[in-house]
């Protein structure tokens, strides 16, 4: 018997079965199990729960405060392991610089702290616990030194205590810290109301799209001519993430995996729409890209299947913007380097390959300075998901 | 048993040599951290704050320490570093130099044991016996 794939995202449900993929629009007015089974309440009747697989990307993310004793350890190491489990980063904080730095005003998902290898003690003191009087956070988790662990558990009850992340040689160890975030983010997704119902439709676990899309990473090269180093953009209804080959990034950070990931939470063009107008508003290139574009900032305003178009053509730049060496808010991409784009998600319904080449020669020729772009390789079925979770249902 | 951080300074590769002091201090019964190649002088302060490490011995082969080494004193005043010895040696100058020039500068800079073209045995038996004496 087949098995059943179906990726929940913002605006789309996709369901692939052997006979291939199909796509439905997704209706707000219903909850996501309702609109399923309305839509595809017969495909799912031929199918049992154990052969059911679903991934579900709607309304992901979460922001982090991550507090650190060092900038080149302790703050490097914690901020890539959580870019990596698909964490949205909000702030960093440097401990000898605590007292003055202020805390943030929205309510953080999680508070890593992190400092010092094992065996040296006295790291943090009563600083941290005044600081953290004044954050909201719901989950705080603590990934330094050992000999301080029950010192802070005793004041921070909530504490959550796992391995060091760095080790005896200053290496980076990501595996505890990265299950815990991972698991997070994944429930995050499947605590929401909506997605604990879709476990009557299937007996696996439910996991999030982008930790699917990465896991399809290592098999692309079986249904799209990709050559590395290559990224995976992923534009979706409410989220933007992108994968990369870690070849494209000098940090200095041995890892088990081959190829990492971002989540932006807010660069969406349907259900965060606004923000990713407020982000390219404030972009110093947007002005020229519209006038490129032959259209005026109006459009943004505007809601008609160009702006869409428009709006999509500004996430695919942005995206590349906030990787690049003009911005050092995420990781550095070493984008010369790239040799292959493949586009995937709602995107790819919308533009039209000139469509997208085109904001890549803008990027390359403004931001990079480079005549040559990438290959750029179109995911029209939205396909790439569905590698990576037969591979996981192959592992299950 | 006293802790090292130590590395090449700056764009310099000069691996062979990196490894060889690993290898004696080691063999000094010290526990190293070796940075490797290619080190800022950030990363090395803060390898020392991470470690807790006793001493910081920065080499340099290709004498472009002094470009990479002027913020010491502004990097050792973000943390309380005071007990910590700091030391530098290799080949500390591009072209010719006197060690009545170089060293005096380096100290400037806040190292507290400067070897130019100094051998590596003779170097590593002065830090032992300062640090006997500080103790």
């Amino acid at each position: 018997m087949s098995k059943l794939l179906i990726d929940v995202g913002s605006t789309y449900f996709k369901v692939c079965q052997q006979s291939g993929i199909s796509q439905y629009f997704r209706d707000f007015k219903k909850d996501i199990y309702d609109d399923l089974i309305t839509k595809c309440g017969d495909i799912f009747a031929q199918y049992k729960k154990e052969d059911v697989f679903i991934c579900s990307s709607a309304n992901g993310g979460l922001s982090t405060l991550i507090i650190g004793l060092t900038n080149s350890f302790s703050l490097k190491f914690a901020k890539n392991i959580a870019f990596n489990s698909g964490i949205n980063i909000i702030d960093t904080i440097l401990y000898s610089k605590i007292e003055e730095t202020k805390a943030p005003l929205e309510l953080v998902d999680v508070v890593i702290v992190v400092g010092g290898i094992d065996g040296i003690g006295n790291v943090f003191d009563e600083k941290l616990f005044k600081y953290l009087q004044n954050v909201q956070y719901s989950n705080i988790v603590y990934v330094g030194t050992k000999q301080d662990a029950n010192y802070l558990k005793e004041h921070l009850p909530a504490l959550k205590i796992l391995g060091n992340i760095i080790t005896g040689k200053l290496h980076v160890n990501e595996v505890e810290l990265k299950e815990y975030l991972t698991n997070l983010y994944q429930a995050d997704i499947v605590g929401k109301e909506d997605i604990k119902h879709l476990y009557e439709l299937t007996s696996n676990q439910i996991y999030s799209t982008p930790y699917i899309v990465n896991r399809s990473l290592p098999f692309i090269d079986a249904n799209f001519e990709v050559v590395n180093p290559f990224i995976v953009v992923d534009i979706g209804g409410a989220t933007t993430d992108i994968h990369y080959s870690r070849d494209l990034v000098r940090d200095n950070i041995l890892t088990e995996s081959e190829y990492d990931r971002l989540v932006f939470k807010k660069l969406g063009v349907y259900k965060s729409r606004e923000t990713l107008v407020f982000a390219a508003k404030n972009n110093e290139f947007v002005y020229e890209l519209l006038a490129y574009l032959n259209v005026t900032e109006n459009i943004l305003e505007e809601e008609s299947e160009k702006a869409l178009r428009i709006l999509m053509q500004l996430s695919i730049f942005l995206v590349l913007y906030k990787v690049s060496r003009l911005s050092s808010m995420y990781v550095t991409l070493h984008l010369e380097l790239l040799k292959t784009v493949v586009l995937t998600g709602g995107i790819t319904k919308v533009l039209s390959y000139e469509e997208v080449e085109s904001i890549i020669v803008f990027f390359y020729k403004k931001v990079m300075n480079l005549h040559a772009i990438p290959t750029i390789v179109m995911d029209y079925n939205y396909a790439i998901w569905t590698l990576g979770m037969s591979n996981t249902e192959t592992r299950s | 048993m006293k802790k090292v951080v130590t590395g090449v300074v700056g764009n310099d590769i000069h691996v062979v040599a990196n490894r060889l002091i690993d290898i004696s201090l080691q063999a000094r019964g010290f526990e190293v951290f070796n940075l490797g190649v290619n080190t800022s002088l950030e990363e090395f302060i803060d390898a020392v704050v991470e470690t807790d490490a006793d001493i910081l011995l920065i080499s340099s082969l290709n004498g472009e320490a002094e470009g990479w080494c002027r913020d010491l004193q502004f990097l050792r005043s973000e943390y309380s570093l005071r007990d910590v010895v700091f030391v530098i040696g290799g080949n500390l100058a591009v072209g010719e130099a006197k060690q009545s020039d170089i060293i005096p500068k380096y100290q400037s800079y806040g190292f507290d044991l400067v070897f130019h073209q100094v051998d590596l045995n003779t170097g590593l038996d002065t830090l032992e016996a300062y640090m006997k004496e500080r103790a």
